[in-house]
Formats: structure tokens, C-alpha cells, sequence
């Protein structure tokens, strides 16, 4: 079967926005969605694991980061939203396919989602109380288990997304009466592994930088002198081994799963090349400036670490964007597809989005100020 | 059809929309009025200087979040991942159409999400001007939300003057908005007074005085909410379609079910009035779960019926209940809905590659010629993609059940004309070839009459046939 027989038709409303627009809103939404998933993705597993083995600084750690984790799941599920929204309307053709050939999998994760939140909760409020339970403890666990797996799913599900030749042999092996069971997963599919992976290397770095940050502008109140350094060299052990695991599953990714093409695409185009390398070395500089301060956090140097370190998230979410439109065009140019843009809707979001901004913005300068004020009587 | 039709025996994928959906409104309608009812509430205790009040609120915050900022926010989302999976025609519509509104909306769910935490976490160590104005923010946004949704959702029922050429604030204010925005927002209020109550007769189980000043100052909340509810229910009638007001008339599930919810509300409101706002104080946690219980009944029997009388629609004239846009169907009768629809298409590729003619589309009299067992096959396909959004086999409204007893000629008759059989299903969107796959496939499926049925002496040949069990033989299976 010819795969592409499988896409279904352009929308006769046409697309409400052009897609360099629909593009830029959806790797802006990704990239925003990517700072506290990544946080929560690796966070929750070193919560696990130093909850459970941990002794003073580590444990501490693992208390600092199950007290704002709650926020922090909040928030990245709530940025996670854009991304999604944005996918439906420039990739539905696509999208829509690969969810509900998957659907049962990709249904379980509100499911999942929900019981890793909790967890989340659980052992957070446990912290808060000083009442370490086991069933605390135990929540630590499932609530990062279930975000990993959660991970899998969302990297079967996108790589199912522009891997056509999946869409046939999976609705061939799970139909009935042609219509799918949802049972699917896109487990034939090389660049599943390593993508997903790949990820968990990246969520690490983004929790490195996390953690420097929580130690020199969070609990200014309650953080010694001495966890501060700790939390410093802690931090760069960390975002070395997360370095060096993105970079091992990164190369499996591109130079072992990826499709030739792409890659032939890659080198075809001296600025996505050049893109492509500033992706691969971005991380050196977090880790440079990381590096420096490893016998004490500077605020400024922290800054720099996370401004640098949301610019590595930026170009690797670029150049996803950049990976998944080539591997989608090559059945479709979506780009080119019926605009039928909605202005004057368009201008009010726009605008609320800015209102919005100011809104939460004045809202973190309140808070600001009293942790401000905190600080200077303590 | 354009998308794979993702098959849930005995349920139906789109029930799921109605399970993640229903448990979410109980939320989300929470997550609205209570943020209403603590900004004003938390307002009016830094007026008078209650600590004790604002101690309580304190609490009932941390229940809320809990709920809502997870449950909530986790099972909105899961709605838009349900249908998605069920309904992927019409979301994508939905999604063409209001995108922008979706993103708006968005904007006031971060206020919400940010604005909740600051009012939680910073409690006692913001001024109370801030505080209060923080309350209010995540109120107002919470509200929006309400409506920016409820506008949408609306649409789905009544599309007014929308046509594919207008934009985004035609669908928006169609005639349904303002009566169902008035409707949910009393909703929002009488639900989130009931998760007061529950909270407070446990919470406050020992402190009388503070339960009495709960309840009653939250009464007035739940009684307005009331209202609102009447008012907005009833300009909602008023105002839907025909088809929807037929539908209502129609199914005797519906108009019980209408009944009730007009019973459970009138229930509630004496109950308020003659218990928390005369009698502050009553309320124990027995009669805080009954009366949650009754509101959360009131609240799943509204949505419901919202939902049942959209039908044969998904979006109102625009796209039907099996997910084919009201555009296409007088092509799919001529052409074919497997030869229409780009999966049913590619299965019959792989599956029956004789029955295309050489310009690459599906031949009727090819069809035909497939033997009887494979006419059956081809029968599920188009159940599959054709009927399973609203029926299963044998589970839910299961068409084994709904077609026993009928011969293939009561089952032809049916298929080629189900609008008219029953309006609130839609037309037949397929050729004359395809209906008898279809046919073929329910008769394999439907069940006899069942046995032991008398009617006396019958005189018509039909209902003697029916009394004595050879109807089926000779015109079933």
C-alpha cells in the first residue's frame, strides 16, 4: 500500500493562520513546555532516588525539589497545551492518525498523568508536613516511573506521526472490520529508542541548571553556605552525565535511526548544518559556565547557565521542528496548504497574550518582593 | 473515514468523550464558581477582619487546588485528547474554526494555574490588597475561560448565521452562547457552594459557630447560582433548534432525564433555602455528601442532555455524528462512503483490489459480486465507520439489539432511509450497493424476537409469523 493513500484530506476552512505562524507558536509553545517537563522528567527520578538512599546534602536536594515540583508540573502540563493546539491545526492530517492508531496508549497518559501528579503531590506534601511516609516514598517512585513512561509514549506517538510505513503495518496487524483497535505502538520504528532517550540526557542538563538555580535564588532563608557549594558541584556532575548520555543517544538517533534522507537533507543546506552544529555544541557553553563556578554559585553566573541553558532547548527545538517538517514533507508540503487567516481573532489573542505576560509578570514582581523583603530581615 | 475509526468493543470510543468530559464539567464548573466564591469570600474576611474565616479559606484553597489545578486542568486536557481520538473530523473543524479562541482561552488558563498557586503558597505574606487582587485575577480569568469554552462548546449545537467563509466571531456568538453562559455560570456557583458545604461539614465539624458563618454567607452564592441556572436553562430552551426540541420531545430518556434535573435543582434550592441560609448550621457531612450528590446528579443530567440533543450532530449542520462534513454527503451517495473515505478506501485496496475499476475507484457492480461472505466483511467496514460512533454490536445502544427481530427488508428499509426512520440519526451516506452490505452485516448480527410472545389469535400473517417464531426464518438470517 502506497502510504500515502493514508492521508486524509486538507481542511476546507483552510488554515485560520499562515504556518510560519502556526510553526512559530508551536516551537515557542514546545520550547516553554520543555523547561518544566524537563525539570519534572529527571527531577522526579532523582526525588526517587535520593527520598530513598539519600543523607544530607542529596536528601535535602530531593526535599528542595519535591517543594516547588508541584508548580512545576502545573505549569509545564498547563505550557504543554500551546504546543499541542498548534500541532492540531498545521498537522492534523498527520497527528490525528498516529494518536488514534495508538489510542488506547495514548489515552492512558491523562490517566497515567493523573496518578504521577498526585504522586507528585503526595510526597511534596509529605516534605512540607516533615511526615516522610512509605506510601510518600512510594508515590516518589510511581510518579517518576510514570513520567518516563509517559516520555515513551509521547516519543511513539510524534516519530508515529511522520513514519507512514508504521501507519500501514500497524493498521494491517490491528484492525477489525478496518477500523483500529488503538493497540499500536510505533515500536518498529528505529529512531523510538534513542529519541526517547535521547530526552531523558537532555531533561537531565535543563535539571543540572534547575538545581543551581533553586540554590542560590530559591529558600535564600533556609540555604547554607555549604549546600550551596555542594549543590554547585552537584550540579555539574550531573549535567555531565547527562551530557554525555544525550550525546551517546543523540548520535544513535542521527547517525544510526535517522532516516538518510534527512540527513542527506542536513547537509544539503549550509545554515541548518550550521544549525544542526550550534545544537550539537550549545550544551558545552552551560557547561563551561557551569564548570567556572563549581567551587561556588554566582547569581550571575547561574543566570548565564540558565539563559544559555534555554537557548540550548530553543535550538534543539528548532531543529526538531526543522527534523519533523522535512520527514513530513516528504508525503506532504503542509506549508503550502490552503490559509484562510482569521485577522481580527489572531490580533485579540495577540493581544491578550501580552496583557497576559504583564498580568503574570506584575504577579511574580509581587512575590519577588516578598521573598525580597524576607531575605533582608532574615 | 478520512481518519482510522479507532473501534472500542461494547462502548463506543466516543462514550470516552463522555466519561472524561463529565467527570471534568463536575471540576471545571468548581474550579470557576469557587474561584468566584473565595476571592469574594477571602475579600469580605479581610473587610471584617475575620482570621478564623480566612484560616478556614486557607484550607478550602489547598482542597482546591488540589482538585482543581490537577484533576481539573489534567482532565480539560484529556478531553481535548479524547476526541481527538473519537471525533477527529469534527475537532479538527472545531480546532480551524476557533484556534485563536483556544489560544485565548489558553492565555487565561496560565493566569489561573499562576494566580491560584501565588493566592495559595503566599497566603499571610502578601499584603491583603495584593492578595485580594490576586483572588480576583485568577476569578475573572477562571470566568473567561467559562465563556471563551461555553461559546464553543455552544456552537456545536446551534452554528446560528456561521458559514465555512465566516470567521471565528460569527460561530462565537451563535444563539446558544449567552443562554448556556448563563446557565453554566450559576452552575459554577450552586457546585462549587456544594464542594463548600462537603468541605466544611468536615473541616468544621467541631467549630459550629464558623460552619454556621460558612454556609450561610456561601448560601447566597448558591442561591444566586440557582437562578442563574433556571434562567439559563430555560432561555437554553427556548432557544435550540428544532431538531433539538424534537429530540428533547422525543426520547423519553431525555425528557425524564429534563425532568429531573429541573426536580434535582428545585430539590436543592429549598434546601438551601430552608437549611444553610434560614438554619445555618444544619449541614452535617451526611447532608453535605447528599446534597453534593444531588448537585453533581443535576450537573451529569445537564451535560448529558446538552450533549443528546446535538444529535445527528457533531457540529450542527456542519458535521454529522459519524464524522462526514454535511458537504460531502450528497458525493458520498453517489460515489460511495468507502470509496469517500480515505482509510475505508485503502482498505478495500488491500483487502478487495477486484471490486475497483480502472480509474482507481470502487465499482458498485463489482461489490456486488463478491460472495455472500465477503459482503458481510465489507458490511462491518461500514458499521465500522458508518454507525460505531453512536452503536456497538452488543454492548452499548447495540444494533443486535436494536434490529432484533427484524427481517432484511425492515433492516434495508432502515438503512437507506435512517433520517427518516429517526431524525436524529443521520442519512445514509452511502450507495444502494453499500446498503445491502450493511444490511447483510446487521442481519448476520441481530437477535430474534424473543420466544414465548403471544398476541392472541393474530389475524395480520406478520404478527402470526412473530407469535409463532417463523418470522425470523423466513425473512432473518
Amino acid at each position: 500500500m502506497n502510504p500515502q493513500f493514508l492521508i486524509g484530506p486538507v481542511s476546507p476552512l483552510g488554515s485560520p493562520a499562515p504556518f510560519w505562524f502556526i510553526t512559530f507558536f508551536k516551537v515557542l509553545g514546545f520550547i516553554l513546555h520543555m523547561i518544566p517537563m524537563n525539570i519534572w522528567y529527571a527531577g522526579m527520578v532523582l526525588v526517587a532516588i535520593y527520598a530513598t538512599f539519600g543523607k544530607n546534602h542529596s536528601l535535602e536536594l530531593a526535599h528542595r525539589l519535591s517543594r516547588t515540583m508541584p508548580v512545576i508540573v502545573a505549569v509545564g502540563v498547563n505550557l504543554g497545551i500551546v504546543p499541542l493546539l498548534f500541532t492540531q491545526v498545521g498537522y492534523y492530517q498527520f497527528y490525528y492518525p498516529a494518536g488514534i492508531l495508538m489510542a488506547h496508549a495514548w489515552f492512558s497518559v491523562i490517566i497515567i498523568l493523573i496518578f504521577a501528579y498526585y504522586g507528585v503531590y503526595v510526597y511534596s506534601l509529605s516534605v512540607r508536613k516533615n511526615k516522610s511516609t512509605k506510601f510518600a516514598l512510594a508515590s516518589a517512585w510511581i510518579s517518576s516511573i510514570a513520567f518516563i513512561f509517559i516520555g515513551f509514549l509521547f516519543a511513539n506517538n510524534f516519530s508515529l506521526m511522520s513514519n507512514l510505513n508504521s501507519w500501514i503495518h500497524i493498521f494491517n496487524k490491528t484492525n477489525v472490520g478496518g477500523a483500529v483497535l488503538g493497540t499500536g505502538l510505533n515500536t518498529s520504528d528505529p529512531t523510538l529508542i534513542p529519541r526517547w532517550l535521547m530526552m531523558f540526557g537532555l531533561a537531565m542538563t535543563t535539571t543540572a541548571v534547575f538545581i543551581a538555580f533553586d540554590a542560590v535564588f530559591f529558600k535564600k532563608r533556609d540555604t547554607s553556605e555549604d549546600y550551596k557549594r555542594w549543590a554547585g558541584k552537584f550540579a555539574l556532575i550531573l549535567y555531565v552525565i547527562g551530557l554525555v548520555w544525550f550525546a551517546a543517544f543523540g548520535s544513535w538517533y542521527i547517525f544510526g535511526a535517522m532516516d538518510k534522507s534527512v540527513i542527506a537533507e542536513v547537509t544539503a543546506h549550509p545554515l541548518i548544518y550550521f544549525l544542526f552544529g550550534l545544537t550539537a555544541v550549545s550544551p558545552g557553553f552551560v557547561l563551561v559556565t557551569l564548570f567556572v563556578q563549581r567551587k561556588g554559585l554566582k547569581k550571575g553566573g547561574v543566570i548565564l547557565a540558565t539563559v544559555l541553558q534555554v537557548v540550548t532547548l530553543s535550538l534543539n527545538a528548532v531543529s526538531r521542528q526543522w527534523v519533523q517538517n522535512v520527514e513530513i514533507f516528504r508525503y506532504e508540503d503542509i506549508s503550502k496548504l490552503p490559509v484562510n487567516t482569521q485577522w481580527s481573532p489572531m490580533i485579540v489573542f495577540l493581544i491578550l497574550f501580552v496583557i497576559g505576560l504583564a498580568v503574570v509578570g506584575w504577579m511574580i514582581a509581587k512575590i519577588a518582593a516578598v521573598e525580597k523583603q524576607a531575605a533582608n530581615i532574615s | 473515514m478520512h481518519y482510522p475509526w479507532w473501534y472500542v468493543p461494547n462502548l463506543t470510543s466516543p462514550m470516552l468523550i463522555a466519561l472524561i468530559a463529565t467527570v471534568h464539567v463536575f471540576v471545571s464548573l468548581y474550579a470557576v464558581g469557587g474561584g468566584i466564591v473565595l476571592a469574594g469570600e477571602v475579600s469580605y474576611a479581610y473587610k471584617v477582619n475575620n482570621k478564623s474565616l480566612l484560616d478556614y479559606l486557607k484550607s478550602h484553597t489547598l482542597f482546591f487546588i488540589l482538585l482543581t489545578v490537577v484533576f481539573g486542568a489534567i482532565t480539560g486536557v484529556g478531553i481535548w485528547w479524547t476526541i481527538g481520538l473519537a471525533s477527529p473530523l469534527a475537532t479538527e473543524s472545531l480546532i480551524h474554526i476557533f484556534v485563536f479562541g483556544w489560544a485565548m482561552e489558553y492565555v487565561f488558563f496560565v493566569l489561573e494555574i499562576v494566580s491560584a498557586f501565588i493566592f495559595h503558597y503566599y497566603w499571610g505574606r502578601l499584603d491583603a490588597g495584593t492578595h485580594k487582587t490576586i483572588g480576583w485575577i485568577y476569578a475573572v480569568a477562571a470566568y473567561i475561560s467559562l465563556v471563551l469554552i461555553t461559546g464553543i462548546t455552544a456552537f456545536q449545537l446551534d452554528i446560528g448565521n456561521w458559514t465555512p467563509d465566516k470567521g471565528m466571531w460569527v460561530a462565537f456568538f451563535n444563539p446558544q452562547t449567552f443562554p448556556q453562559i448563563i446557565a453554566r455560570s450559576g452552575a459554577s456557583l450552586l457546585l462549587a457552594s456544594l464542594y463548600i458545604y462537603l468541605h466544611a461539614a468536615f473541616k468544621l465539624k467541631n467549630d459550629h459557630q464558623l460552619r454556621a458563618l460558612v454556609e450561610n454567607r456561601t448560601s447566597k452564592w448558591a442561591m444566586a447560582g440557582a437562578a442563574l441556572v433556571t434562567i439559563g436553562g430555560a432561555w437554553w430552551y427556548f432557544n435550540i433548534p428544532p431538531s433539538a426540541k424534537a429530540a428533547l420531545a422525543g426520547a423519553s430518556a431525555l425528557n425524564i432525564l429534563s425532568i429531573l434535573v429541573f426536580a434535582a435543582s428545585a430539590v436543592v434550592f429549598f434546601m438551601l433555602f430552608f437549611g444553610p441560609y434560614r438554619n445555618p448550621g444544619w449541614i452535617n457531612p451526611g447532608f453535605a455528601i447528599l446534597y453534593f450528590l444531588l448537585g453533581i446528579a443535576a450537573t451529569g443530567t445537564g451535560e448529558f442532555i446538552r450533549e443528546g440533543v446535538r444529535k445527528p450532530y457533531i457540529v450542527y449542520n456542519y458535521v454529522t455524528g459519524n464524522n462526514v462534513l454535511v458537504s460531502e454527503i450528497p458525493k458520498l451517495q453517489s460515489t460511495g462512503y468507502l470509496n469517500g473515505g480515505t482509510w475505508t478506501k485503502a482498505f478495500m485496496k488491500a483487502h478487495y483490489p477486484q471490486v475497483f475499476d480502472t480509474t482507481g475507484n470502487i465499482d458498485d457492480a463489482k461489490l456486488l459480486q463478491l460472495p455472500e461472505g465477503d459482503q458481510v466483511k465489507v458490511g462491518q467496514v461500514l458499521f465500522q465507520y458508518h454507525c460505531n460512533n453512536c452503536h456497538s454490536v452488543g454492548g452499548f445502544s447495540g444494533v443486535a439489539e436494536l434490529t432484533r427481530g427484524w427481517s432484511k427488508d425492515m433492516i434495508h428499509t432502515v438503512v437507506t432511509h435512517l433520517a427518516k426512520a429517526h431524525f436524529f440519526m443521520p442519512p445514509w451516506c452511502g450507495t444502494q450497493a453499500e446498503a445491502q452490505m450493511l444490511t447483510e452485516y446487521l442481519a448476520s448480527l441481530s437477535e430474534p424476537s424473543p420466544p414465548g410472545m403471544r398476541f392472541g389469535k393474530a389475524v395480520n400473517p406478520a404478527l402470526k409469523q412473530l407469535a409463532d417464531g417463523t418470522l425470523r426464518e423466513e425473512g432473518g438470517k
